[in-house]
């Protein structure tokens, strides 16, 4: 059915990610530089590519699968504050996908606004504290206007992509508040924060696998 | 240039956690990957007491597991948070279906990544809690937003305490309650004379002149906000002891348990130097050392100075304190 995602589009949409952060990793290193100690890309490729060596020849049993490896493997491999956070944040979207073949909109914007919550609560981060809150927040508020209006599920993960997006840029105008942002205030402005950015590249990634 | 007993840099956890295992066969066993320690012969129908942190405070957390204190402990890298992975195989180790009292020293890795285990414990229909230990009365600034006090060497009294009565039975709501509030009473203050050196690494994290110290140390190899002058132990002592006196709010005829730690370095010879000087001090000020405890057991890889540490004391927490205790760093 064209109006969900099938287990093949979400190893697409995981694979995509895990391209895109890898192609970004430079990049993301270097933000996290600018705000934090500077291991925020390397860690996250490190993570990402054992969740590649871990989805490699596994048929995925539902339409969570994929993300449940993921959860997983960042909790098992990744030290540090935001592996953790993400690896929780991949659970949320393995939980709701557990007894599914396929992913609804409705689901994925459950999945959001179930990530959202976990990381609020385990990261104590709300809107504007310049963390992947910024760019989670207004993806979930994009996604559940879209159900809401009747959205099909590419036009919806377009919303939330566009969203996260612009949560993400939005981010180089804050000061931190938590994580390791906090310790250097305003010199990290000017330059968004990776978690966001990260979070962006997850609904892009999404979006063109809804479209292919 | 500092020299050191390893192999690879990356290899000295796992090395070292092998060599531990082999060396106390009857108090501990080794998990690999993931990588906990617990009990060689595992308690039944008992809450589990686990604990876990960085590695490179040895003998803390591992040398903690045995009868009467810890059920399983959880090693990280260096200075680092074990995984919540890691801390739930550990807990479902030694969970014996009564839940698990997790103890954690108030780190942002370390309090994330216990709580993550928690949820996934809870999944798992495992009941567990928590006890932050934030016992570091030179990180108490008052923000009620920032992360709060540092954990440090009072993690050792809440184990001991905690391990004891849940060897008696106790409950997971009762022992979490016993064990906040011995931290609740407990407060720290450290001193370094020198920096420690990473595995691997010839340089010390920092450099100090010899005339002064460095007042208010943390346990990972991190400067203080304070630097003040070297002198003789019965100068930098009162120091240390009379700003934990006033914290606690201790008053004449009070009792407490004295800790003074070796940060990794120091000597016994200036630990008990040291534990005279604050027997000194306390003693003027009318407050009795119910019990004390003197030797390095918790560390900053191989930083020299000390840690005063004052719990108050009541009957209760005396006689948790007396309880038996089996275990390859503290044994009574």
């Amino acid at each position: 059915m064209a109006d969900q995602l099938s287990p093949a589009r979400v190893e697409r949409w995981v694979h995509g990610f895990v391209d895109a952060v890898e192609e970004s990793g430079e990049y993301l290193t270097d933000l996290d530089r600018r705000s934090g100690d500077g291991d925020f890309g390397t860690n996250m490729v490190t993570a990402l590519r054992r969740v590649r060596e871990a989805l490699a020849g596994a048929e995925p049993a539902a339409a969570g699968s994929p993300f449940q490896v993921m959860g997983e493997t960042f909790l098992a491999h990744s030290g540090g504050t935001s592996g953790p956070l993400f690896g929780m944040w991949f659970r949320d979207f393995g939980k709701v996908g557990a007894d599914t073949g396929a992913f609804t909109l409705a689901m994925l914007a459950e999945a959001t606004a179930n990530g959202w919550a976990t990381v609020a609560r385990l990261g104590s981060a709300g809107v504007g504290d310049r963390t992947m809150v910024d760019a989670i927040a207004p993806a979930s508020e994009a996604l559940d206007r879209a159900v809401d209006a009747g959205s099909g599920l590419a036009e919806g993960l377009r919303s939330a992509a566009e969203a996260a997006r612009g949560g993400a840029e939005g981010t180089s105008d804050l000061l931190g508040r938590r994580g390791r942002t906090s310790y250097v205030g305003e010199s990290a402005l000017g330059s968004p924060d990776p978690g966001a950015v990260t979070i962006a590249l997850f609904y892009r990634a999404a979006e063109r696998a809804a479209a292919d | 240039m500092r020299r050191q007993f390893l192999n690879e840099p990356g290899d000295v956890v796992s090395e070292a956690l092998e060599g531990f295992a082999a060396a106390w066969p009857h108090h501990v066993r080794l998990n690999s990957d993931p990588d906990y320690v617990v009990r060689a012969r595992p308690a039944t129908d008992k809450v589990a007491v686990v604990s876990g942190g960085g590695s490179g405070h040895e003998p803390l957390h591992t040398g903690f597991v045995g009868t009467g204190m810890l059920d399983a402990a959880v090693p990280g890298a260096v200075f680092a948070s074990p995984t919540a992975v890691q801390i739930r195989a550990a807990s479902m180790a030694a969970d014996t279906g009564r839940g698990v009292l997790h103890v954690v020293k108030n780190y942002t890795g370390d309090v994330l990544n216990f709580r993550i285990a928690g949820e996934l414990l809870a999944d798992e229909g495992v009941r567990s809690d928590i006890v932050l230990v934030d016992d570091d009365l030179a990180t108490d600034t008052g923000d009620s937003d920032g992360p709060g006090r540092r954990g440090t060497a009072a993690v050792v009294a809440v184990e001991k305490v905690c391990g004891a009565a849940a060897e008696r039975g106790a409950d997971l709501e009762a022992l979490t309650a016993l064990g906040r509030r011995v931290a609740a009473h407990s407060r720290t203050l450290s001193v370094a004379l020198a920096a420690g050196a990473h595995p691997g690494q010839a340089q010390p994290s920092f450099e100090l002149p010899g005339d002064e110290v460095e007042f208010g140390v943390g346990i990972h190899g991190e400067r203080a906000r304070e630097r003040r002058a070297f002198g003789p132990t019965s100068e930098i002592v009162p120091q240390m002891v009379s700003p934990l006196v006033e914290a606690l709010e201790l008053v004449r005829g009070e009792r407490v348990i004295a800790i003074v730690n070796g940060l990794g370095a120091t000597h016994d010879l200036e630990l008990y130097g040291v534990f005279g000087e604050v027997r000194r001090f306390l003693g003027g000020a009318g407050i009795d050392i119910a019990r004390p405890l003197v030797g390095s057991y918790v560390t900053s890889l191989d930083m020299a100075g000390c840690s005063v540490t004052l719990v108050r004391a009541d009957e209760e927490v005396l006689e948790l304190w007396d309880a038996p205790a089996a275990t390859p760093a503290l044994t009574w």
